[in-house]
């Protein structure tokens, strides 16, 4: 007996070469027309914007894009069809938030920021203090004396790990890695009841600068060490053993051929940290608390930062307050959207070399 | 042919690796010691806590967990957490249940969608607000969201009202589970999204061309080929932005109601908990006493996300074995 082998018939998805006809390109126009329309009539006969959305937009959409899918391009066209839909309409959601969240941001931030609201700081200013006078100097400068001083203590440990965990074969490397994942969870109101526990309430010292860095180092940590730890994975084994095979003793190797074929990548690691920790409130509230004045010393004394000076003002009735809260917020946002935009140069240029090399 | 012609061989010698020089020593040392840290800073956390808060949960026995008054009366305290565990694991499940599939979506799209511009554009924007801190999202969510979310709610209620968990007797939509729920699902999205492009971009190409080649759609071709792949990374990135939700401290504080008594479902009511924000909401005015019931709840909710954590990284490692 012969076997008989039957041709399965070829689906239509798979012959990419044939052209569209004019038919189906009416077709694929009218199902990306016709539901806005339907959506925007129902919407001038009354129906509010989220029902004339969800209700009657969406299912027509999904109806139509099937439709005409399965006539375009046979039963795959159809499921096809929904997947698109439904993934274009979460994905515009989600950008609508994200875009409303930045925008709204801006929009009211931009009303309060002038010179002064950047040098002067919060003495003799209330809730309903005209916006000419006071602003967020004192909180700039807090923020930027308590974040370095985390930095300082946290950027060598972080990459110091990372170097652990990349260039040893120490025993502990899983339970590092481990805890270190197991760190970036940590919730920043216990790591400031942490620092509370430790300092504060054994009456050690008062609500103080430092206090508030060390709450802020096991935040910082592990975004630092982990990143680091990838920009040192991804140097070639090849350059180290050449180091070693020239005669360096590994830390030479590490700190002539290792740290600055993974520079761009350290840098990142630290700037990443950095807009971590810069907008944390909770651990500031329990450990620094607020103060006026500026303080320029974060060994004594309450010291400001922003993130708590957008904390005293957000819940208030009175729109100056709010307003000052806005411009705070505005200011955080331009601090973490810079970092962010010279840890993307480091990297794009560390591609660009890259790219060149070869 | 005999045992004279033996040639003798070198001697055995140790093979002497690095590190041998004092200064490579203090080298490795040094990176050794500063990562067992993390182990003794984890240790310390917990120990911290956990001596400090030993007074509440010796005074309050296992109601502490499930219990749900709270009342700070000196003579007898009661300090019991119950209402805000569940607050809090409810917002985070409500958050991750919006998320999961505006995150994947948007990842998706991203991914295998967009042309290159738009993507890089809009991989710049998630990335961005994944790193956008929770006090601008409570801000936003306070003044710009809660009324229209308020709008949203009231629209479920009065469609749907007839199921239980749509239910509102006072008419105030305004700091409900509902909305903290939306909050925290606006704040895990980025982070969500962007572990699920990272796995979604490093997957296969060969995997899906082969997939496309065989005739098969883009919805045969997600759910047989890159879901299977990359299902276990974004159970992982799943687990990380619930983590997130259930420490999330300032954001929730402003849009919720924080009431003692548990609100099984209705989360359309005025009526909700957060661990967290209750840690920061009594913090203000709490003696020593209270206090210490303050880090009693800081100790749970540090070990619950660190559960959660822990079996994030363990998904996450099992899924990308290419990472070791």
């Amino acid at each position: 007996m012969e076997k008989v082998v039957t041709a399965i018939p070829r689906p239509k998805t798979a012959e990419p070469w044939k052209q569209i006809s004019f038919v189906n390109l009416v077709l694929i126009v009218l199902a990306s027309v016709v539901p806005l329309g339907v959506g925007l009539i129902a919407m001038l006969t009354g129906l509010q914007f989220e029902l004339a959305l969800l209700l009657v937009f969406l299912p027509v959409q999904v109806l139509v894009g099937a439709l005409v899918g399965r006539r375009v391009s046979g039963k795959r066209g159809l499921s096809d069809a929904i997947l698109q839909v439904l993934v274009i309409f979460f994905a515009a959601s989600v950008l609508v938030l994200l875009i409303s969240v930045v925008w709204s941001v801006i929009e009211s931030g931009m009303k309060t920021l002038s010179w002064q609201f950047f040098t002067q700081n919060n003495v003799y200013i209330s809730q309903t203090t005209s916006l000419e006078y006071g602003g967020v100097g004192h909180a700039i400068i807090g923020t930027l004396l308590l974040v370095s001083l985390s930095t300082i203590v946290t950027v060598p440990l972080g990459i110091a790990t990372a170097v652990y965990l990349t260039e040893t074969r120490g025993r502990t490397r899983t339970l590092v890695r481990t805890l270190i994942q197991a760190l970036s969870g940590l919730p920043s109101v216990v790591a400031g009841l942490f620092i509370y526990a430790m300092f504060i309430a054994t009456g050690i010292t008062q609500y103080v600068g430092w206090a508030g860095s060390l709450a802020l180092i096991p935040l910082m940590l592990p975004t630092v060490a982990r990143v680091a730890e990838e920009s040192l994975i991804l140097v070639p084994q090849e350059l180290r053993n050449g180091a070693l095979a020239l005669g360096a003793p590994a830390w030479r190797s590490f700190w002539l051929v290792t740290m600055p074929a993974a520079k761009s990548g350290l840098i990142t690691a630290v700037l990443l940290g950095i807009a971590r920790i810069i907008g944390e409130t909770a651990p500031l509230v329990v450990t620094t608390f607020a103060a006026n004045g500026t303080n320029l010393n974060p060994f004594n004394g309450a010291i400001a930062t922003l993130p708590t000076y957008l904390y005293g003002y957000i819940n208030s009735n009175f729109d100056t307050a709010v307003q000052r809260a806005w411009g705070a917020a505005l200011v955080i946002l331009i601090i973490v959207a810079i970092l962010f935009i010279a840890a993307r140069v480091m990297t794009r240029s560390n591609k660009a070399k890259k790219k060149a090399g070869k | 042919m005999s045992e004279a012609e033996v040639k003798p061989t070198a001697q055995r010698r140790s093979l002497r690796a690095k590190p041998f020089s004092r200064s490579d020593r203090i080298f490795y040392k040094t990176a050794t010691a500063a990562a067992n840290s993390s182990i003794v800073l984890v240790t310390l956390i917990l120990v911290f806590l956990a001596w400090r808060s030993w007074p509440a949960f010796e005074s309050q026995g296992i109601a502490y967990i499930f219990g749900s008054t709270w009342d700070n009366n000196p003579e007898k305290m009661v300090m019991q957490i119950g209402p805000m565990l569940w607050g809090s694991i409810q917002i985070s499940l409500l958050g991750v249940i919006l998320a999961v599939p505006m995150a994947i979506s948007i990842a998706y799209f991203i991914v295998f969608m967009a042309n290159k511009k738009f993507a890089s554009g809009v991989t710049i924007l998630v990335d961005l607000l994944a790193a956008l801190p929770s006090v601008v999202l409570g801000l936003w969510g306070l003044l710009v969201f809660s009324p229209i979310a308020a709008g949203w709610a009231k629209l479920l209620h009065d469609t749907l009202g007839f199921l239980p968990f749509f239910a509102n007797q006072d008419g105030n939509f305004l700091r409900s589970p509902f909305i903290a729920g939306w909050v925290v699902a606006v704040m895990i999205v980025p982070i969500i999204a962007s572990v699920t492009r990272e796995i979604f971009s490093q997957l296969d190409r060969e995997l899906i061309n082969a997939s496309l080649a065989l005739g098969a759609g883009r919805w045969s071709t997600f759910r047989r080929v890159i879901l299977p792949t990359s299902s276990g990374g974004i159970v992982g990135g799943v687990l990380l932005g619930l983590g997130r939700a259930l420490g999330e401290t300032v954001a929730i504080f402003f849009v919720l109601n924080l009431v003692f008594e548990v609100n099984w479902w209705n989360v359309l009511e005025a009526k909700g908990g957060s661990v967290a924000s209750m840690i920061l909401a009594k913090f203000g005015e709490a003696g020593p006493a209270e206090v210490s019931g303050l880090m009693a709840a800081g100790v749970v909710l540090f070990v619950v996300t660190l559960l959660v954590n822990s079996l994030a990284s363990y998904i996450v490692a099992k899924a990308q074995p290419w990472r070791k």
